[in-house]
């Protein structure tokens, strides 16, 4: 009788098995962000996660924002880089809470990470009871665009020293993203920056994406972009409350 | 992307189902990789192999890849197209340009065969 099976036959025959699988090697990940977005809305906050190249203005956006929208709304930031906690040291200067993620090398934030910095926030003051949560991706076109947070809405932001051809160049930050913001529009001017062609390109690739561009030292446009984030945070909670 | 990673996720996988099955010799792994999965399909050849060579339950295995489609759906008709990836300038029905992606960002462990 065989030693492995157990069956009749001698042991020396080969017992191969082949297992039917089918499943992502994104699931993982994918149902980690699916617990976090329960959390956040269990405490009834919109979750926005941020993407964009470094230098693109994220954090200056967020500057802004938390200036004009603190007393309508309660937010709340987790930042990631690779190093310093630089981002989070302008952001807690505004007021609100704040948790800087540095990677320590790797180039975007997962699902566990965010998890992590999530349950960090909540025990900053102020950080149980949001009801905008800012997500700020590691500085990367690509690699962030793979991965769910758990965020409600997905944003990319190109500023315009970097050139109208990024949705071309990275197609999946723009595929995967809900809104795309051009940021910068104050130096127009000085750049070769073809607003409605950029604005085309992104359409092309993504026709749901919602399109919005101002600058948010000059403040021009701004108020479209804090109207935006009203409606936003206004329809997410309807959805999921 | 994230290649070299993944592959590790897959293989911490393969380990699972080994032990589950109470095989000790993987001989063929089969994953479906759609092209707009944002893996790069070398790449995640080249780090199996390099990967399995120092792992005893995977080495010498072979990995098959399936590869899939985009379909691309015209915003105005309706009318599908498939592509390996390359999105078409264009719906082939009436031209219109605003076109939907379905499906192609597969990264699937189909099926695996051990003995």
């Amino acid at each position: 009788m065989c030693d492995s099976c157990g069956c009749a036959s001698p042991s020396d025959h080969s017992h191969t098995k082949t297992v039917d699988v089918h499943e992502s090697l994104f699931a993982a990940n994918e149902n980690i962000a699916k617990s976090n977005r329960e959390h956040f809305e269990a405490m009834g906050a919109v979750a926005i996660n941020l993407i964009s190249s470094p230098g693109s203005g994220k954090t200056t956006l967020l500057e802004h924002t938390i200036e004009h929208l603190r007393e309508e709304f309660r937010i709340g930031v987790i930042e990631g880089d690779i190093e310093t906690e630089r981002d989070a040291e302008r952001i807690r200067a505004k007021g609100v809470p704040v948790v800087q993620l540095t990677t320590g090398g790797a180039c975007h934030l997962d699902a566990t990470m965010t998890h992590k910095g999530f349950h960090q926030l909540q025990k900053e003051p102020g950080g149980d009871k949001l009801d905008i949560l800012f997500i700020e991706n590691v500085g990367n076109l690509v690699c962030p665009t793979s991965f769910d947070l758990g965020e409600h809405h997905r944003i990319v932001l190109v500023s315009v020293p970097e050139g109208p051809d990024k949705p071309a160049k990275y197609p999946k930050a723009f595929t995967s993203s809900d809104t795309f913001l051009i940021t910068k529009t104050d130096l127009l001017p000085y750049f070769d920056f073809p607003v409605e062609e950029a604005k085309a390109e992104a359409l092309r690739l993504n026709p749901k994406i919602k399109v919005l561009d101002f600058s948010s030292k000059t403040g021009e446009k701004f108020d479209e972009w804090l109207d935006f984030l009203r409606n936003l945070a206004t329809e997410v909670k309807r959805q999921t409350a | 992307m994230h290649e070299i990673s993944l592959v590790q996720n897959l293989f911490h996988q393969l380990a699972d189902l080994a032990k589950q099955n109470k095989m000790s010799k993987v001989i063929s792994v089969t994953m479906q990789i759609g092209p707009l999965s944002g893996v790069v399909i070398d790449s995640f050849q080249f780090g199996f192999d390099i990967l399995s060579k120092d792992d005893d339950l995977i080495r010498g295995a072979q990995l098959i890849i399936n590869t899939t489609a985009v379909t691309y759906r015209c915003s105005k008709c309706g009318a599908t197209q498939q592509s390996s990836g390359v999105k078409p300038d264009g719906c082939s029905a009436c031209d219109e340009q605003f076109l939907f992606a379905e499906g192609g960002d597969e990264l699937i462990l189909q099926k695996v065969e051990m003995e």
